[in-house]
Formats: C-alpha cells, structure tokens, sequence
C-alpha cells in the first residue's frame, strides 16, 4: 500500500507533469471560449437589430472593457504575489498592519470607476423605461408553455387595426416603430426575451410589466423564456417578425378578415366537423359557426390551468406552432426566410407556408406537414406537458398543455386539410 | 475476519439487497421501484454499520494487550449520566398519545423522538471512542453542533417570533406601534450597553438574553390565552353592490369601511378617471394624455386598474363581468366587481378577471358609474 501511494505521489510532481498542467488548463480554458463561438446564432446579444438593444449595447460594451481591464490588472496582481512571494522556505518578511495612502486610494479609485459606470447606466435604465413616444401597444400573455398576443383597437405603427387581433408565437410588429409591450402571465412567472431587439421581462401573474421593442429592420428575431416555468420551459420560445408597414397593414388586414367556410364536401369541411367535435373547446378559431348556427366560443377555462390556449385563426400564417417550438414550414424554406434579405423578407413572410408555391397549385410547398400531423397524433409526445387524463387530481381536471386526443389517420387528414386553409 | 456485529449487519445488508429485488420484480410499475430504491437505502445503510463494525472490531478490547481492561476505551467510567433516554421515552408516550389526540402531537413526538435516538446514540458512542473524556466530548461537539446550533437557533426564533405575534395579536391596535417603539428601543439600548461593556462575562450577555426571552415568551403565552382582539371582518364587494341592486344598508357599511387608500399605483391596466365634469375616461400606459373609451385585456389573466374620482360626488367604479347561462341552461346573474365608494380625490384598485369572450355574454363587457348614465368604458375581451 505504501509502495503504490508514494509511486501516485512521485508521479503527479514530476517536473513533466508540473509542465502538462499549465498547457492542459489553456486548452480547456480555450476550448470553453471557443464553444462559446458560432456562426449563426440568431439569440446573439452582441448582434442588436433595434435602437434599445443598441443601447444596452453601447452600454454593455464599454462596462465590460473597464471590467475586464480592472480583472486582467488584478488577477495579474495576485499571480504576480502567488508566483513572487511563494513558500520556498525562506524567513517570513517582516509584518506591517495598514497603509493610509493605499487604503484611501483603493477605496477613492473604485468609487470614481463605479461613479463614471452609474452615469450612463442611470440614463440608460431611464431611457429603455420610456413609454410616452409608443406607436403601437401589443399586449403579451405568458403561460405554460407559450406566448399570446394580443393587438388592441387603434393605431399601430401608422396601420389602423379596427378589432382586436390575438395570435400565438409569433409577435408580428412595424419595424422602424416604438413598440410598448404590457406583459403579463396567466399561470406562473415567465420572462419575454427577444436578445437582439431588447433585454428581458419577467410575466408575473396579476402585474403588467412594460417593454419597449423596435426594430430597425424587417427580419425574424427569435427568443425564448428565460424564466423557468415548469416542464416545458426549454420548449416555450417566441419569435418577433419585423415588417415594412406596408406589409404590416397587409398582416393585419389578413388577420382580420371574416372567417372562411371550407367548401362544402370537401376534406376540409370534414375537418371543420373535426375541429369543433375535438378541438373547439379550447381553441378559439374566430367566426367558425356550430353546426346549429351559433358561433363557436372556446372555453379554455374549462379545461386549461391557465384558462387559454392559442387562436388558431390564421395558424399557417405563422412560421411555427406550440410555443414556438416546431416548424409549420420545411427546413429549406426556414433557411430561405431567415436569410432573406430586408427588402425581401416581407413578401416571404405573408405567403406563410404557401411560400414558394406556384399559382394554382394546391398543396403547399414549404408546408411542414409531418410536424403537424406527428403534433395531431399525440402532442405530449412531441413536447412535455401536464396532459395525461390520469394524473389530474391536482388541477381540478385540468391540463397545462395539450392532452393525446387519440385521433384516428383519418381524422388527422381531415384537420390537416381544414388548418391548411387558416391563413 | 468477521466480527459478530458486522456480521449481523452484513446479512441485514444481503437480505436488504434481495429484498429489493424481489419487491421490484414482483411489484412492478412506480411502487415497486419506490420500494426497491427503500430497500436499496436500507442496504446501504446496513452496509456502512457493518464496515463500521469491522474498523471498530466491535468496539472489542483485545484479550491479549496487557492492562487494556484499565486503558481501553470501553473500561472507562461514562463521564456523566445522560437525559436522552428520558427525551426518547417521553417522545415515544407522545406518539402514543398523538395517534389518540391530535396529529400534531404525533408528528412533534415523532421528531423528539427521532432527535432524542440520534442524540443518545452519538453520545454513546463518542463516550467509547477513546481513553481520553475530552477528546471523546469535541468529537461529539464536531458531530453533532453543526446540526443542533441552526436548529437550535430556528426553534429559539420561532419561539420569539410565535411569541411577539400573539403579544401583537392581543394587544389594541393603537398600541401597535407602541409596544413595536418599547421593545425595538429596549433592545437597542440593551445591545448598545453590552457592546460598550468590554470583557462581560459570557454568562451575563446569555444572561440577559434568555431573561428577553422567557419575557417575551410569557407575556406571549399569556397574550395566547388571552385570546386575540376582534378584528374586523370586511364585507365583501358583491355583484349586487356593485350594480346598485343590494340594500342602502348593505352597500353605506361596505363604503363606510373604504379605506380610501391604494397601495400598488404602478403595473396597473389602466388608469381609469371620473373627471370633475362627470366623464369617464381611461388612460393607458404608452398612450400619453390620450384618452381612451374602449380597453382590451386579455382573457383569464389577472388584469388590475386604478380607479380615481375627482368628481365633488361619491362614486364608485363598477366593471360589468357578463351574464353566463349555468351548465344546465338556465340564466344567470349578471357578474360585477367594484370599488367601494369614493370621495372627491379617492383612489382605488381594482382587480377582476375575465375568463370567457364578450362575444359568451348576453350582457356587455364595460366599465361604469352606477348612477351616472351615458358614462362608459367598453371592455373588449378577445
């Protein structure tokens, strides 16, 4: 036993080793920086796309470079003494108690550093609470695992929205327009996080938080909640999608137009049927009428912690469903979308999953069909919810998220025809 | 190899293991690996008391070491008599009485008792680890008063804290304020004499500070016998009160009690204003100076407003929360919920959610003033 710990002991101090560990801690210390790199990351922070990340930008920026000088001089400091004044045997120095000078300067020079950082950082903190220059207020709502949207009446942007508009996922908003956010959750605390247009909002159930949002350009700016929310917390994302304001009044009128009854006899009016037997009471789909005549008015409150779930109304006009999470449209046409250029982008954007697809045809091109249907055939198998029907005791019969409806083939190809003509 | 005690414990430690196997393949499901992971605990702990066995040879004093019946650790008199046996026995008549009494009875004789075995048994064994009574004690002291000086302290806390909120509790709620002042200063000057005293004896400050204690925890106990004062109960902010439909009695005892106070001014809605010339108009975050008639909020969420009169009359603000068929078909009551009533220069919150469309309601979504006519806000709800 001896033998072997003294063997382990002379190993680990051979002056080799000493050599390796210095070389071994800068490889890990360099392959942890470099992880940090990527080519295309649309959640960079160091990347603004509107006048209030640029802010923080400006802000951040030189607070780091003073940070980092202010470290490099201290760490230096502190190797210098480690390395000079190590235990190599020698007699103790001679001890001292206090240094006037050094204290008071030690104590001044910090003060003014940190004096010099609140200046800006006060004026920035004020600025990015502004709310007096709004052009436009959206209302978002958090909940287990997905973002609501909601336009009220009035003027956004310079486009006239003359009833409210509420949609899911994707926050659509004027670009080169002062956005006032009011934030709020329905369930638990979740925080609105797009990193490349503004920093973060906490939704707190019962407050309305604001946050002010502009874009300086069309494009798609992702994000995610960066509160945890429970089990699909990792799956509530969002995205804001930037348009021209001519684009804008297109989006919004589109939004607001009367519903549209499949033709009768075809799939789709199957799955209209379809739709309110199964997915009516908790999805709103405005103007969709029951088969008495009456309109069909969702109730989530009935069956969701939350009391909602997300208006499917215009759903292929969107990019991606369930809290952001999948993609309604193929990869190839994402990566089309996501690199178009400003002037381009929304054009593209409007044609939603219809993308790409020649005049005349019928079936979408960029229609992420097998995300749909894979969701329609078992939701909670796609993503983490609190839906199985067993296990509800704890919330009075009701689910966070979507349950397994056990839908038959047959019944999936209804619904995904009848969805395909929400646009 | 084997000592008798690690041997007992080595096959406590393989019945455990087979146990768990045995649980799990014949229960299945949840229960079964809940069950298989207990055993599998208990297999580790049977296995640590057995390794322990073996390192202490069962505590044996070898036969052949010359005088070891003087020296060993185990021919030393215990250094003095211990209480945890008593503690344990009155923890274990505890839970009897608890089972019969009242389940918190049982689950605090529990806890005494569980506390009481671990205690006894440390002392035990510390008394036996070596020749030496004071290095026997701090080994006791490093063991044991990481856990007994936090929960110690916890339960000293709660006890004040129990204590002073029964004192608060009994006591008028104009002398609130006083007795917070008295013993707030009290503890200040008692704190500010000890700090000034150098070299006090230990004693004294513990002294003094258990004197506070059992003061503060008698007059608590008193002051819970006592009973608490009455408080007030607020009578609730009914829809009938709110449309102007319940008794003038009713509704001048709710106002009465308006506190005429708010709070939370910020993070609200909207702001709604009944203006001196008797107009009801909203203003909205990010909306400066303009005044709005129609609010969205969205459905099933928590949504708040500050209402304010400035009007030289008494008014309260009423939001109208629709009328819903019951599950069976028949008409219900229209729902609202109000501010009490203001004086000219009141504010108030108010709160309310709205879980269903307006387009479900056979009656309007709005804000109004009972008693002003033509005055509202419409409330739209997607």
């Amino acid at each position: 036993m001896h033998r072997s710990g003294d063997n382990v002991s002379s190993l680990s101090a051979t002056p080799q080793n000493r050599r390796r560990w210095p070389i071994a801690a800068l490889v890990v210390g360099v392959g942890v920086v470099l992880g940090g790199c990527a080519k295309n990351a649309p959640q960079d922070t160091f990347r603004p796309a509107g006048s209030n990340s640029q802010r923080i930008d400006n802000l951040a920026r030189p607070v780091f470079y003073i940070a980092g000088i202010v470290g490099v001089i201290v760490l230096s400091v502190i190797t210098y003494c480690v390395i000079k004044f190590k235990d190599r045997g020698q007699d103790i120095p001679e001890q001292t108690h206090g240094n006037p000078k050094l204290e008071i300067a030690l104590t001044i020079l910090p003060a003014i550093i940190l004096a010099a950082i609140a200046v800006p950082t006060v004026v920035t903190v004020f600025a990015l609470d502004k709310k007096s220059d709004s052009q436009c207020v959206i209302n978002v709502t958090g909940q287990q695992w997905w973002w609501e949207y909601d336009y009220t009446a009035g003027n956004c942007g310079g486009v006239e929205i003359t009833a409210p508009i509420v949609t899911a996922g994707e926050l659509v908003i004027p670009a080169h327009t002062n956005v006032l956010l009011r934030i709020t959750s329905r369930d638990v605390i979740h925080s609105f996080w797009i990193p490349r247009l503004n920093g973060k909002r906490d939704a707190v159930p019962g407050r309305l938080s604001t946050l002010r949002m502009e874009a300086s350009q069309p494009g798609i700016y992702t994000g995610q909640c960066t509160e945890f929310c429970g089990l699909s917390h990792a799956r509530m994302r969002q995205a804001a999608v930037a348009l021209d304001t001519n684009d804008f009044k297109t989006w919004v009128d589109n939004q607001l137009q009367a519903y549209k009854a499949p033709d009768p006899g075809s799939l789709a009016a199957t799955g209209e049927a379809t739709f309110l037997a199964q997915c009516s009471k908790c999805h709103q789909i405005n103007g969709i009428l029951k088969p008495d005549g009456t309109p069909s008015l969702a109730e989530p409150d009935l069956y969701e912690v939350s009391g909602a779930a997300p208006n499917l109304t215009n759903l292929m006009t969107r990019t991606a469903f369930a809290g952001w999470t999948f993609d309604l449209i193929s990869d190839k046409c994402r990566n089309e979308l996501w690199n178009a250029k400003p002037a381009d982008f929304g054009a593209l954007y409007l044609q939603g999953v219809w993308m790409d697809t020649p005049a005349g045809a019928t079936t979408p091109v960029c229609f992420n069909e097998a995300n749909l249907r894979s969701w329609l055939r078992n939701a909670p198998a796609m993503k983490p919810m609190f839906s199985d029907p067993t296990q509800l005791a704890s919330t009075g019969g009701r689910y966070r998220g979507m349950p397994n409806l056990n839908l038959s083939e047959a019944q999936i190809d209804q619904l995904v025809a009848f969805l395909l003509e929400r646009k | 190899m084997f000592t008798t005690g690690s041997k007992l414990f080595l096959g406590a430690t393989g019945l455990s293991i087979a146990g768990a196997v045995v649980f799990a393949a014949t229960t299945g499901g949840a229960e079964g690996w809940l069950g298989a992971v207990g055993l599998t605990t208990l297999a580790v702990v049977f296995a640590f008391l057995a390794g322990i066995n073996l390192y202490t040879r069962d505590a044996n004093v070898p036969a052949l070491e010359p005088g070891v019946e003087h020296t060993a650790a185990a021919a030393q008199p215990a250094p003095h008599g211990s209480l945890w046996p008593l503690v344990a026995a009155l923890g274990a008549g505890g839970i009897v009485v608890g089972l019969v009494s009242r389940p918190v009875v049982f689950k605090v004789s529990v806890i005494v008792l569980l506390a009481a075995l671990v205690e006894w048994l440390v002392q035990a064994w510390s008394e036996r680890a070596s020749a030496s009574a004071s290095y026997n004690a701090s080994i006791r002291r490093r063991l044991l008063n990481p856990l007994e000086f936090p929960i110690l302290g916890a339960l000293v806390l709660g006890v004040v804290v129990y204590g002073f909120s029964r004192i608060m509790l009994t006591a008028p709620k104009s002398a609130g304020r006083i007795i917070f002042i008295v013993i707030g200063a009290v503890v200040l000057f008692a704190g500010f004499l000890l700090a000034s005293k150098r070299g006090l004896a230990k004693t004294t400050v513990a002294g003094v500070a258990t004197l506070g204690a059992v003061a503060l925890l008698g007059v608590g106990v008193v002051s819970a016998v006592q009973g608490q004062r009455t408080i007030d109960q607020h009578p609730e902010l009914t829809s009938a009160v709110c449309l102007g439909t319940a008794s003038a009695a009713q509704t001048a005892e709710i106002d009465h009690r308006a506190s005429q106070a708010v709070a939370m001014k910020s993070s609200v809605a909207a702001n709604i204003v009944l203006t001196k010339d008797n107009r009801l108009v909203a203003f909205v975050n990010g909306y400066p100076n303009v005044e709005f008639h129609e609010l969205t909020v969205p459905r099933s969420a928590e949504v708040n407003v500050l209402f304010r009169n400035d009007s030289p009359t008494a008014r309260r603000l009423t939001a109208r929360l629709g009328t819903f068929k019951a599950s069976d078909g028949t008409p219900g009551n229209e729902q609202a919920s109000c501010t009490t009533k203001l004086r000219q220069g009141g504010q108030a919150f108010l709160s309310f959610r709205v879980v269903k469309p307006a387009l479900a309601s056979s009656s309007p979504y709005a804000f109004i003033i009972p008693g002003l006519d033509g005055q509202e806000i419409k409330l739209l709800v997607p």
